[in-house]
């Protein structure tokens, strides 16, 4: 999981597949998801007892800002 | 297995260590702030290792090598908080999610480009984007997220 410049950046790593092109996504949508509770509350105190209750949440942003690309399904 | 309560006490102590010092607690630590003895500080920092969080211990060994959204060794996701400079994200990504850890602060991430060298500066704070520069910047990993829990480091 990494960041680059531009997409064609990206796509010109020796790292790319040509196979999970839809792996490849804008900045805004990365911080998206890496918005959701999952993410957000790991510092609550009961992160780990609560960690499968954050799993529909990032699945719903994950879906809605990657158009439900099946790459990115959970 | 640990039960719940020490599960989440241990992970959230791992993350204060992170913030404070920037690297992660040894198990031993662990067992001293919760009064267990070193060797049940071990089992919990197993435990802990085995409850489904992206966290990895580095092969062969007791000590903690990644522990999203920080990595013990340095990677290449350098991360300064109000100038302050001695973090390491896991990854990219976990990068995003750095500010989380670090409300109401300035969160930078600083990275070269894979492909060219050339930098990469993310300047978030409180999970919105303030900078990215360049403005074209992009993520992207070749492994759907169903098969990262298979491989982490390589995810």
């Amino acid at each position: 999981m990494n960041l680059f410049r531009s997409e064609e950046h990206a796509r010109n790593w020796q790292g790319y597949q040509e196979g999970a092109a839809a792996g490849l996504q804008p900045l805004s949508a990365i911080a998206a998801i890496w918005g959701a509770d999952r993410y957000r509350e790991r510092l609550n105190g009961h992160y780990v007892s609560s960690a499968r209750d954050y799993l529909p949440q990032v699945a719903e942003i994950t879906a809605r800002v990657t158009g439900g690309n099946p790459f990115w399904k959970r | 297995m640990a039960d719940r309560d020490l599960l989440d006490r241990a992970f959230h102590r791992v993350l204060l260590t992170f913030i404070e010092r920037g690297s992660a607690p040894h198990y031993t630590e662990l067992a001293r702030d919760f009064g267990l003895a070193p060797e049940a500080g071990r089992t919990l920092l197993h435990d802990l290792m085995a409850a489904g969080i992206p966290a990895w211990l580095h092969p062969s060994t007791e000590l903690i090598a990644s522990f999203a959204p920080f990595n013990n060794l340095p990677t290449h996701y350098c991360v300064s908080v109000d100038g302050e400079r001695k973090w390491y994200a896991q990854c990219g990504f976990e990068a995003a999610a750095m500010c989380w850890i670090f409300p109401g602060k300035t969160v930078v991430v600083e990275a070269p480009c894979l492909d060219c060298g050339e930098p990469l500066r993310l300047t978030m704070r409180d999970g919105e984007v303030l900078a990215a520069e360049p403005e074209t910047m992009v993520g992207y990993v070749s492994l759907p997220p169903k098969e990262w829990a298979q491989d982490l480091a390589f995810a």
